[in-house]
């Protein structure tokens, strides 16, 4: 019983990974750029499939997988930011939000009728050997998802926290327009933050490839999540999203374990703690409190 | 934006008369379809009253789910008509205890909160399979006897009621007020705008029309499973209609249904039954970068250039 316990909060714990890493690049493009990316949820997915095919068409390992789907990813979010999004961030919150959603609607469907709905597996060897001891075992493919995911959110705390690139985003993000008067080219420093958004978001999706099915809704999934890790967490708070992402992965793989027939209801329990939350905390639990 | 009487007469009749020869005619795909464009028609009006306060929802399928289920599940007891005011009721105490909850929240926090909301409302129905059938689903009562026309014609007026109530709300009455909270919530409150009180009416109201849009849905066919009615599909219909149509309007949301249903019957025959959504996105993405206003906002600008010199005459008018 208390094996089973463990190796459950062991498991959660490296699923936990995987959010943190998909909440930490959302997290960091909206607490700079405030554009609340929907689509973070396809760009993961795009990372899935690429890393998938890498590795089932021609072999590449998902090591290198992982890296070439976060430098593709960071290459299609220039794009997406200079075609689109350049041209909503200057209209209200209300239609950043519907023109990402937007985005994320139409990535998703494209990526149905192109390569269909059905979940894939990629049946690659394990990267890692698996740990086992006392009873308990944990699979290899988690422990290199709970590793990536740490070091991804390691590697974005420390750029926006200890780069010039990094002061100048929360510069940009805390005044734009004193930003752009004392010469910090504040559109640049959007696209980078979203752009290196995007390539995390390609990196998680390799790690999606590893743990999950491979499917278009995987991102949505994934994304519907992130939001409430970040909410929990709270808006732009890189820190805050690590302990939100162990919140709402224990609390799943908790309940999916232990109760019956719990496996579908884990979300929808992770998401009323996070309406209790935000009735006590309306900025999450490590947000800035905003008085009104 | 004037809105007399006898404009807003001639709106409704110019809404509902396609709608009752449609009935009345004798192709049956087009009465479904019909069906299903008001149904829509009338969700996307709920949401647009809600988000006049500045509160966009991503949660409205709980209420259009509540609604349907509330009302098939107490028509057993209380009989039809009674059972349909009950669960609008329901869907009007949900609204305030959620209003209640989320008033303090700022925008994306506010988003969050009602789509986890509507995932988490989907949990409450899969796991109390004695009360609400759980995932096997519920057998409403069939309005209408099942009579496509019939359905239509019922359907149209409950159209006509969730259009009158947001005419409404769009009247000089709660116009600017609404307008004012969603502009600039503090200096409504400064100026002596009950913010609370309305951002909560505006939840309850939008909660009860998006409920009797659910309680229509789940009376067509007499079977209803919970992925029919609380998936994320009817969190993002009404928005896309809304935003396609053009938001802050009665005509929108009708205008909107209706061309969405066209794409959408149009992609339906190109990519097939699965990822016809992607018109969804593509409107979405189009009308918030091309056209803001949508398709309404869109024509009164036309309209409006066309006709400057008048309204350059005109007297401003009051806020109506």
């Amino acid at each position: 019983m208390t094996a089973s316990v463990i190796q459950a909060v062991l498991l959660s714990l490296t699923v936990a990974g995987l959010y943190a890493a998909v909440a930490a690049g959302l997290t960091l493009t909206v607490g700079v750029t405030r554009i609340i990316n929907f689509a973070h949820g396809e760009f993961v997915m795009l990372g899935a499939f690429l890393t998938y095919w890498l590795y089932t068409r021609y072999g590449i390992s998902p090591w290198l997988g992982m890296l070439a789907s976060g430098v593709a990813l960071g290459l299609f979010s220039i794009v997406v930011y200079r075609a689109f999004l350049a041209r909503v961030l200057k209209q209200d919150e209300h239609n950043q939000l519907l023109a990402t959603l937007g985005l994320s609607i139409l990535l998703l469907n494209v990526a149905i009728i192109m390569w269909s709905p059905d979940p894939r597996v990629m049946q690659a060897p394990a990267l890692l050997p698996t740990l086992q001891f006392a009873g308990v075992t944990i699979p290899g493919n988690n422990i290199v998802v709970a590793l990536v995911g740490l070091l991804l959110f390691v590697a974005l705390l420390g750029i926006k926290n200890y780069t010039r690139y990094g002061t100048q985003m929360r510069f940009a993000s805390d005044d734009p327009v004193l930003a752009m008067h004392t010469g910090v080219n504040v559109d640049r420093i959007f696209e980078l933050s979203f752009v290196i958004g995007g390539a995390a978001a390609g990196i998680s999706g390799g790690l999606v490839a590893l743990l999950l099915y491979v499917q278009p809704t995987v991102g949505i999934d994934l994304v519907i999540r992130a939001f409430a890790i970040i909410a929990l967490g709270g808006l732009g708070n890189i820190p805050g999203a690590l302990v939100g992402a162990a919140i709402l992965s224990l609390v799943e793989g908790l309940i999916g374990t232990f109760v019956p027939g719990g496996g579908s209801w884990g979300f929808g329990v992770a998401f009323l703690i996070l309406l209790l939350v935000l009735l006590v905390r309306p900025s999450g639990i490590f947000g800035r409190q905003v008085h009104t | 934006m004037s809105t007399s009487l006898p404009a807003r007469l001639a709106l409704y009749v110019a809404i509902a008369a396609p709608l009752v020869l449609i009935a009345f005619s004798d192709r049956p795909f087009l009465v479904q379809v019909a069906i299903g464009t008001a149904i829509s028609a009338i969700l996307a009006l709920a949401w647009d009253i809600l988000s006049r306060t500045g509160q966009v929802s991503l949660g409205h399928a709980a209420f259009f789910g509540i609604g349907g289920y509330g009302s098939a599940l107490l028509t057993p007891i209380l009989g039809a008509p009674l059972a349909w005011i009950a669960g609008m009721l329901l869907c009007a105490v949900v609204a305030v205890l959620l209003g209640a909850v989320t008033l303090r929240l700022r925008r994306l926090y506010f988003t969050i909160a009602t789509l986890s909301f509507s995932l988490s409302i989907h949990v409450v129905i899969l796991v109390t399979p004695g009360l609400t059938g759980g995932s096997t689903g519920i057998m409403p009562p069939v309005i209408a006897g099942g009579s496509p026309t019939l359905q239509l014609l019922f359907i149209t007026g409950c159209l006509m009621v969730a259009a009158a109530v947001s005419d409404v709300f769009l009247g000089r009455r709660f116009r600017p007020a609404f307008f004012m909270i969603r502009n600039n919530p503090d200096l409504a409150a400064a100026s002596g705008v009950p913010v609370t009180r309305l951002k909560i009416l505006a939840f309850v109201v939008s909660g009860m029309i998006a409920g009797l849009a659910g309680a229509c849905y789940c009376g067509l066919y007499g079977y209803v499973i919970p992925d029919d009615v609380f998936t994320t599909n009817w969190n993002v219909l009404p928005l896309a209609v809304t935003i396609l149509g053009g938001m802050d309007t009665t005509l929108g949301p009708v205008v909107g249904a209706v061309v969405l249903r066209l794409l959408e019957e149009v992609a339906r025959h190109f990519v097939g039954g699965v990822g016809y959504q992607v018109v969804y996105g593509a409107v979405i993405i189009l009308f918030i970068v091309g056209m803001p206003e949508g398709l309404v906002g869109f024509a009164r600008h036309l309209m409006r250039r066309y006709r400057r010199p008048e309204t350059q005459v005109k007297k401003p008018e009051l806020a109506s």
